[in-house]
């Protein structure tokens, strides 16, 4: 490991530029009413006080995307017409994480090209996380606020300054023409204790041993008919199957692919983009048969593939980033969806 | 061979057939495509010929439209419910929730003269083939609807709800972070979200999406201050008599 820099406040914006020369730069900007990932043209507009971003950097990764031309009985697959590669700035440890996870299961048996094509034109500038949400439950999965690996760059706030530390040799490039100073131990102390008083600040946790074996085990448990049918779990109303849950979660990784054909009927695009298993159409097969017409079961679905028992496994569950209970119009709690489960 | 396709309207306001003028770049390959057999926006010419494709715009309203729509049924290889009127009644459908003559004395002094009975969707008179949403349905899925009659496909239609287009555009949420009555996550899809992307809630014009929970729906406009009167109109306005909103519209 290189040894840790330190950058000044007021130095961000040189910092910003300096990487805008050889990246698209992305970091958290305030919207109307939350936060997003969008390309950043000046540091005044980065805000890395953000709690947590409506749509995680899966977006940059896998979320719509063209796949090929096709024309008569030829295709040609499209060549990335990005010119630079991209940099993620300020990238949580639930979002890093959960990348590392899609890294690893758009791995396994099939590459996937697309993914990693997008994947490979990528750098991550990662950021402790001091500023936890009220839906945020990481630490309890081990999953934040601290970070140990999946970055180029990885910043924690001191307050007058960022502490920077080197995850990689291409982190290594980013500072090596900036004169920063060299971090001593009373900074490292004090990163240690930043990230301690984040882990004060929690107000939900999930215990997530064993979850995904209770899940399937307790395939009739009342919770999926009061999140499904009902409500009533924890003040929630019942699932409205919006989709929300799933999309704006940074492990969900369905997704269908389309013909798009031109009016000749001849050429066209295939396209592929984020579905959701809380669709009905989603499990839907030949002559209108359906896996998952009710409620319940595709509610059930996406809370066992969260437990880490769906056919993802691990690498598609849960990272505790809260975002499903932000974004659920219904109230619906992952955290509590475990607790009831486990009995407690 | 080009698709025959007749354009038909009864009782609505013609934006879905404005929908199909408003293509421009891509109408004249789409006249490559298919043949205006009957339009009577477009052209004089009188029906004759059996069609490939009938657009029926608008709900069913009239005595003669009734005829009219088993007629156009007889004699369409497919018919496509045009928009929200043909497919929930959409916004006449609204004054189904007061008498025949409530309605008709509201509106003119003879009532005497109107022939007119509850506007409802043309399904309950005859077998509709492709129900293409939206008031009005988007140029694209116009497109799609007759690209996929001319491959002999299903049309790869949206049926889920709007949320799915806003979070694929990475939308600020309305009705969680705003608390603002937006009717997106009962909303069927298809518009691609175009109220919420420009700050302002979904009303719901493309109708119910598949499996919509209009009753958690209705449940959440009143946590976040909406009136039970409110909450109705929200229902009403463009699909109230379908079974989906029927009880909150109520």
């Amino acid at each position: 490991m290189k040894p840790a820099k330190k950058l000044m406040k007021e130095e961000l914006g040189q910092f910003v530029d300096h990487l805008s020369k050889e990246y698209l730069v992305y970091g958290p900007v305030a919207r109307r009413s939350d936060f997003s990932f969008q390309e950043i043209d000046s540091a005044e507009d980065l805000r890395f006080d953000y709690t947590t971003t409506t749509i995680p950097p899966k977006k940059f990764f896998h979320h719509r995307q063209t796949l090929l031309r096709y024309s008569g009985e030829d295709y040609s697959e499209l060549e990335s017409t990005l010119e630079k590669r991209f940099l993620l700035l300020g990238v949580h440890s639930c979002d890093l994480n959960a990348i590392l996870r899609h890294d690893r299961l758009f791995t396994r048996q099939f590459h996937d090209p697309y993914y990693l094509k997008l994947r490979r034109n990528s750098a991550i500038v990662a950021l402790i996380c001091t500023h936890i949400g009220n839906s945020c439950f990481c630490a309890s999965l081990g999953t934040g606020p601290t970070i140990r690996e999946g970055f180029d760059l990885l910043l924690t706030d001191l307050g007058n300054e960022y502490l920077i530390e080197v995850g990689s040799s291409e982190g290594q490039r980013m500072i090596e023409e900036l004169n920063l100073q060299k971090a001593n131990s009373s900074d490292l102390e004090k990163k240690e204790e930043r990230v301690k008083l984040a882990l004060t600040q929690f107000v939900k946790s999930m215990k997530m041993d064993g979850l995904n074996q209770l899940a399937l085990k307790y395939l009739d448990h009342e919770v999926w008919s009061l999140i499904g049918e009902k409500g009533g779990l924890a003040g929630c109303f019942a699932c409205l199957s919006c989709g929300n849950c799933s999309l704006v979660c940074p492990t969900c990784y369905c997704f269908e692919v389309a013909d798009i054909p031109e009016l000749s009927l001849n050429q066209g695009v295939r396209i592929r983009e984020l579905d959701s298993c809380q669709l009905l159409e989603y499990a839907e097969v030949a002559l209108g048969g359906n896996f998952r017409r009710d409620r319940k079961a595709r509610v059930r679905q996406w809370m066992t593939c969260k437990f880490g028992g769906a056919g993802g496994g691990f690498d598609s569950s849960c990272v505790g980033c809260g975002r499903c209970i932000n974004a659920c119009p219904s109230h619906i709690d992952i955290t509590e969806v475990a607790k009831s489960l486990r009995g407690e | 061979m080009k698709l025959r396709c007749g354009f038909f309207k009864f009782t609505g306001c013609s934006g879905c057939q404005m929908e199909i003028l408003r293509l421009e770049d891509e109408l004249p390959p789409l006249l490559e495509m298919i043949e205006i057999a009957y339009w009577p926006m477009v052209t004089s010419k009188r029906w004759e010929e059996n069609l490939d494709i009938a657009f029926v715009e608008g709900s069913v309203s009239t005595p003669r439209e009734v005829k009219e729509i088993k007629e156009i049924r007889k004699r369409s290889r497919h018919l496509v419910a045009f928009g929200e009127c043909a497919i929930t009644g959409c916004i006449p459908s609204i004054r189904n929730f007061m008498t025949q003559s409530e309605a008709e004395e509201t509106v003119y002094e003879h009532t005497d003269w109107i022939e007119s009975i509850k506007p409802s969707e043309i399904s309950e008179y005859v077998r509709t083939d492709i129900s293409l949403p939206g008031c009005p349905p988007h140029r694209n899925t116009i497109l799609e609807v007759i690209k996929a009659v001319a491959l002999q496909r299903k049309p790869h239609l949206k049926h889920h709800s709007v949320c799915v287009e806003c979070k694929l555009k990475d939308n600020n949420c309305l009705l969680t972070t705003e608390k603002r009555p937006c009717m997106g996550p009962v909303t069927n899809a298809g518009c691609g979200a175009i109220c919420p992307s420009l700050n302002r809630e979904c009303e719901g014009c493309y109708g119910p999406m598949s499996a919509a929970n209009a009753s958690s729906q209705s449940q959440i406009l009143a946590e976040i201050g909406l009136s039970m009167d409110d909450v109705k109109r929200k229902f009403r306005k463009y699909a109230g008599t379908t079974d989906e909103y029927r009880k909150e519209a109520a």
